[in-house]
């Protein structure tokens, strides 16, 4: 009798498991799994690109927005069975993804987009499927000048009304490199950029811990002139915060967002495919317009609206006015770039 | 024959589904914690003690462990000034005040952290409550910095953890014998000396409990510390997350939290310690 009670209870148990983790029994046979980004970007990928995979292929996939990191800590910790077969990621975690060997390289030769590519974003390991943009953001109500250059920043006008993030994140580390650029410097060379920070303290108003928390800043107007990012803006634009974004003179940083098929991948030719679809101009022209206006990466995309207006008329513009920085290099010696930065900048 | 079973007693057996639970999704991921945190590079391809030896001499990560603990007391205090106040009026109020007084109390527990948060981002921006008024009262020309400042951070992170001291608080001050403190007060014993030898020993649990709860909260707060402290402040939660995150440096990360772990560890037993003897003092 009690043998069969603690039987049964154990049937229940495993039955129990499985259910809280269907991925023990159906590893093989899922659907196809693509993490993008959350906020925006889900948004975009799940009215744009799904249909269109849809479309293409007739099979159904999901969208699992998450970070990049946390993407990396999910394949890296089930390598043998990954739970996602296509990742996205910003420059900096793609380079890692790659020297972890966790992607496979995308088969160009099968792939009907992959040329039309612009060359920066052509890349095996992980094509680009489109660029976020870094220029200067303003509060348009206080600035009735509209800044011009990243040297805008340092104006001593602005006194206590600058924002800026810490390097934790793509974007504080590629104004970083900016600045030292700007000074005489490099991505091998920040010391000129570390320099440049220091003469802009007077001006901070806020060290947000990032993008997101800097963004929210332009509301409570604890800062009327940061770097941002074209898409962020765009948002707080549309539901009404008072903010502008301009390219700087020097050149708007240009990120370049790679999507990668997952080592190990039960899909892995769905995973090309839906790769395939994303540089597709069809595809990158809708997610460019109103309300997406994703950077598109494919040179025969035409440019419209906000993005013609503010970024590039066309590809042979956006070569000339977006700046790519060398990620290989930066991620070299980000770590002693973030330990130094947490100590100069602490308060 | 078989003994009937204690009514009082109890089995251990009743703890098995939880130490099990415990088991896999606590002390399983810990043990791994633990693991990688001897490894001496990102890749983990080397065991070594490279990580502790580094926190132990790079001559940050240990003043960024002591600033997350002074955070820690500073809030703790400030809570506990502030709690002992509200408990003292909530248990002196009527009952129809009181139960006024208790939604307001545990409302910062029943708002998410994030909106709480955001809330004094607004109360303390450039262009928030504070300054709006203090400017309206011509008091200030220019607004005042206090958002990501230390001194905002306290205050904010007071407010969010107000509830865990107040509630052992009140609890500890409703079972305190009010004939106690009359009877001291009978026998000639001032409001001052009552308050110092009757009502503040005999409600330590309550205080002991407050604090630890208080102070376990803050210096864990990665919320509140990144939005309203900002990136020019960093926490032991912060750093954790930047070295996990931003620099995949697992081992690393491992290592300064459990550092940080070990540390809050010695805090709690050195509050229980205190908490134990001053009881021993306070009964003898």
């Amino acid at each position: 009798m009690d043998a069969t009670r603690r039987h049964l209870l154990g049937s229940a148990l495993t039955l129990s498991a499985l259910q809280l983790f269907p991925g023990l029994t159906h590893a093989q046979a899922r659907k196809l799994v693509f993490a993008t980004f959350t906020g925006s970007w889900e948004e975009a990928h799940r009215d744009v690109l799904v249909p269109a995979f849809k479309k293409a292929s007739g099979q159904d996939m999901l969208l699992d927005a998450m970070l990049s990191v946390d993407q990396i800590a999910k394949v890296t910790a089930a390598r043998n069975n990954p739970p996602i077969d296509v990742m996205l990621h910003d420059p900096g975690p793609a380079l890692t993804a790659i020297a972890q060997d966790l992607v496979e390289p995308f088969p160009v030769a099968g792939s009907k987009n992959y040329k039309d590519l612009i060359p920066e974003a052509q890349d095996p390991m992980g094509p680009s499927m489109f660029f976020q943009v870094v220029g200067l953001t303003y509060n348009p109500d206080k600035i009735k000048t509209p800044p011009t250059s990243w040297g805008d920043l340092f104006k001593p006008e602005y006194k206590g009304r600058v924002g800026m993030t810490n390097l934790n994140s793509t974007l504080g580390t590629g104004f970083l490199v900016e600045l030292a650029r700007m000074h005489g410097g490099s991505e091998a060379n920040v010391e000129p950029g570390f320099k440049a920070i220091e003469t802009l303290k007077p001006n901070l108003a806020a060290v947000a811990a990032n993008p997101g928390a800097l963004a929210a800043l332009y509301q409570q107007g604890q800062i009327d002139i940061s770097p941002g990012n074209f898409n962020a803006i765009q948002i707080l634009k549309a539901r009404g915060v008072p903010v502008e974004f301009v390219a700087p003179k020097e050149g708007a940083i240009a990120f370049k967002t790679s999507i990668h098929i997952v080592k190990n991948s039960p899909n892995k030719a769905l995973a090309a495919q839906l790769i395939d679809i994303a540089i597709s101009p069809e595809v990158q022209t809708r997610l460019m317009q109103a309300p997406y206006l994703v950077v598109p990466t494919n040179g025969k995309v035409k440019m419209e609206g906000e993005i013609a207006k503010v970024l590039a008329k066309d590809t042979a513009d956006l070569k000339k006015k977006f700046v790519f920085q060398d990620w290989k290099k930066i991620n070299e010696q980000r770590a002693a770039w973030i330990d130094r930065f947490n100590k100069e900048i602490k308060v | 024959m078989k003994t009937a079973p204690s009514v009082s007693g109890y089995s251990l057996a009743f703890a098995t589904p939880l130490a099990g639970w415990f088991a896999l999704f606590f002390l399983a991921p810990l043990a791994v914690l633990v693991a990688i945190s001897f490894y001496a590079d990102p890749l983990l391809s080397h065991v070594g003690f490279d990580q502790y030896k580094k926190i132990a001499t790079d001559g940050f990560s240990l003043p960024v462990l002591a600033d997350t603990l002074w955070l820690g007391v500073q809030v703790t205090l400030l809570c506990l000034v502030l709690g002992y106040a509200l408990s003292w009026s909530y248990v002196r109020s009527p009952a129809a005040l009181q139960k006024v007084l208790m939604l307001v109390i545990v409302m910062p527990l029943l708002t998410s952290v994030v909106v709480r948060t955001f809330a004094w981002v607004v109360i303390l921006g450039r262009q928030g409550i504070v300054n709006t008024v203090f400017q309206g009262l011509g008091w200030i020309d220019t607004p005042m910095k206090l958002l990501y400042t230390r001194g905002g951070l306290i205050v904010a992170l007071a407010n969010v953890q107000l509830p865990l001291m107040a509630l052992p608080l009140i609890t500890a001050l409703q079972k305190l014998d009010p004939n106690l403190e009359d009877a001291s007060s009978a026998l000639g014993a001032s409001a001052f000396r009552t308050f110092f030898k009757i009502t503040l020993p005999l409600t330590l649990p309550g205080i002991v409990a407050g604090c630890l709860l208080t102070f376990a909260a803050t210096i864990t707060a990665f919320i509140s510390q990144s939005l309203i402290g900002g990136g020019q402040m960093l926490f032991m939660p912060m750093y954790i997350y930047q070295q996990a995150s931003a620099l995949q440096n697992w081992p690393f990360a491992a290592a300064i939290s459990l550092v940080f772990l070990v540390a809050v560890l010695a805090c709690v037993a050195l509050f229980n310690q205190l908490g134990r003897m001053s009881r021993g003092h306070a009964a003898g």
